[in-house]
């Protein structure tokens, strides 16, 4: 197990450090002078060369690719990545404050869809084929097609329109004040729980379809066991391994759709910054913005592949 | 695949009759009513798109400024935008960018995955082994993410928009087809080309790669749906196809640049996006349940017209 472990986790820093060379190419072979987005057109042109050279420099721009990549390790690992160009605040300042707003959204994401998908899944199970399975899965058809931000926009607009109401638009940590904060992360997690819980529905449908057929159902049945019994307490555990799988998977469209959810709702998040560093090509922002959603993504992968072991008792690696 | 399986294929004359082909269409439509349902919409959606300059009332660029944030009514059906410019024929002249969009960088991505992925299933070795660490990193990316950092690294233009959207769909080609390349790799068929000296590029493209098209092509209809989400937010984050050329999600995003979006720019558009990408994913599904558990020798057949391996 511990061999595992260890086998694992070099894995996925592997993954890592590909995911981080993979942003550093693609960012630094951007055709644009990096001084252009900085200074806009015209300020780039009324620049003098020795203005533009001490700038770049400054910025750690003009060194060679290898050394800026290497920096760039080594910033990460000590935990200072650097500042925007265009704010004087660090990218960790920026994480720590907006970070923990997303990551709410995220979790409570996650919470919902199951809430909503086991029970949808289970009824559909319970009757294949009967109107509470039809109803669940043309339900969950819709909710995997309806894009997150225009389900957001809806409702943000719906709720201005007939009750005047607007969540908070500036960070409220759910330290400072719990229910402006609950405002303000509850749309955007319901939305996307709703398209996740629609895939967990479907998920937990099929494997328990396919659980209840095994013999040891049929033994229980063939001994009088309650129906409720039989779904709940001998199915069920075996039916939940795959789904926490794509539970595991559905959380990279989870953190990809949040940022759009983000911007649907207006939450300052951590998607919205993303967003705002693309536009402004604030090249460290985004390199390391982007390498913190890979990462959280590959982490919550590996905890996933972990979990197995300590849920199935068969799986001993 | 059974060995009676591989029999009913054997089974097949090389050029197939017309009606053969119908009546497994008629099947599979009756077995997948909603499926049915989503080619016909998606359909319809297509032609919209090719025919916009017919179908559209109004110019989609001109702008109305004596109808400017009029409700939907007689003379606009959506109603108009900020500038007057009539919605209605700005989703029709959205759809074409969309699907545009969508079909281009599924066309692209999902290719270049297949023939990788015939390579790597195929070939094995090293040659796999380092295809598989790059695939696994591509896919560590949320997919929108890894979208929107390519787009901006190549610019917003259509060509980056979908190169970017089309090198996110590379992995899932990849790994799908892979899978596919590797089964069909042990077959007898393939081993009795090798015996008789065909080269390695002879066997993976007329043998290997046939076997291939049934799966890419459930592929490659699951994943129009996604790349049209993917084209949308782009869109509405404004890194996407920049306006004026209206798109779906460019429309979204000129609609909440108002302190209080009017309804119907935010619906009607949204509602397109949503009825397309409906509309494709209830095809993908039913090809898919055709095919799965087990990919059906007839719906194999009814897909590559008959003439296989």
């Amino acid at each position: 197990m511990k061999k595992y472990l260890l086998r694992r986790a070099l894995f996925a820093l592997g993954t890592l450090i590909g995911v981080s060379m993979i942003i550093f190419v693609v960012l630094r072979v951007l055709p644009g002078d990096p001084l252009v987005a900085i200074l806009g057109v015209e300020g780039h042109a009324r620049m003098m060369p020795a203005d533009k050279a001490r700038i770049m420099a400054d910025l750690g721009l003009s060194d060679p690719l290898a050394i800026q990549y290497l920096r760039w390790l080594r910033d990460i690992v000590t935990g200072d990545l650097g500042k925007s160009f265009f704010r004087g605040d660090t990218v960790r300042d920026l994480i720590l404050h907006r970070g923990p707003i997303s990551a709410e959204i995220a979790l409570l994401a996650l919470v919902v869809s199951w809430i909503v998908g086991l029970p949808a899944g289970i009824a559909s199970a319970v009757k294949p084929n009967g109107w509470l399975d039809a109803v669940a899965r043309v339900v969950s058809i819709v909710f995997i097609a309806v894009p997150g931000f225009w389900l957001g926009l809806l409702i943000v607009l719906a709720l201005l329109f007939w009750f005047g109401y607007k969540a908070p638009i500036i960070i409220v940590h759910v330290w400072e004040n719990p229910w402006q904060n609950f405002q303000q992360v509850i749309g955007p997690a319901v939305v996307l729980g709703l398209a996740q819980g629609a895939y967990i529905s479907r998920m937990s449908r099929s494997c328990l379809l396919e659980v209840i057929r095994e013999d040891y159902v049929r033994t229980a049945r063939a001994k009088g066991a309650d129906e409720k019994v039989i779904v709940l307490r001998h199915a069920l555990p075996n039916a939940l391994l795959p789904v926490i799988t794509i539970s595991g998977v559905l959380l990279g469209f989870v953190l990809g759709g949040s940022v759009a959810v983000e911007q649907a709702f207006g939450v300052p998040g951590l998607g919205r910054a993303l967003v705002i560093a693309i536009i402004e090509r604030d090249i460290i922002v985004v390199q390391n913005l982007v390498l913190l959603y890979a990462a959280i993504f590959v982490v919550v992968n590996v905890l996933v592949d972990l979990s197995y072991a300590w849920l199935d008792p068969r799986i001993r690696y | 695949m059974s060995p009676d399986s591989v029999a009913a294929v054997a089974e097949v004359p090389a050029a197939p009759s017309g009606s053969s082909v119908t009546r497994e269409l008629l099947l599979f439509a009756r077995r997948n009513p909603l499926a049915v349902a989503g080619a016909l919409v998606g359909f319809a959606i297509i032609l919209v798109a090719i025919f916009a300059p017919v179908i559209a009332p109004r110019d989609p660029l001109k702008a109305n400024f004596a109808r400017m944030n009029k409700a939907p009514d007689a003379q606009a059906y959506f109603g108009t935008d900020q500038v007057g410019r009539d919605t209605l024929s700005r989703v029709i002249y959205g759809a074409r960018t969309s699907l545009f969009v969508a079909f281009s960088a599924v066309l692209l991505g999902t290719t270049t995955g297949s023939l990788w992925g015939v390579a790597c299933g195929y070939l094995g070795g090293r040659f796999d082994l380092v295809s598989q660490r790059v695939m696994e990193v591509m896919q560590a990316f949320p997919d929108l993410i890894l979208a929107m950092a390519i787009s901006m690294a190549i610019g917003t233009g259509l060509p980056a928009v979908i190169v970017a959207i089309a090198i996110t769909r590379i992995p899932f080609g990849g790994r799908v087809i892979r899978s596919v390349a590797l089964s069909v790799r042990e077959m007898q068929y393939v081993e009795a080309g090798r015996a008789s000296g065909a080269s390695a590029m002879r066997i993976m493209t007329l043998h290997v790669l046939p076997q291939c098209v049934a799966p890419y092509l459930v592929l490659a209809t699951t994943h129009l749906g996604v790349a049209i989400v993917i084209e949308a937010a782009l869109g509405f984050l404004g890194v996407g196809v920049p306006p004026p050329t209206p798109t779906w999600g460019n429309m979204l995003a000129d609609a909440i640049t108002n302190l209080v979006p009017w309804w119907w720019l935010v619906f009607f558009p949204g509602a397109a996006i949503t009825v397309t990408v409906l509309a494709f994913n209830l095809l993908g599904d039913g090809i898919r349940d055709t095919l799965d558990p087990r990919l059906s020798p007839a719906f194999l057949r009814m897909m590559t017209g008959g003439r296989r391996g």
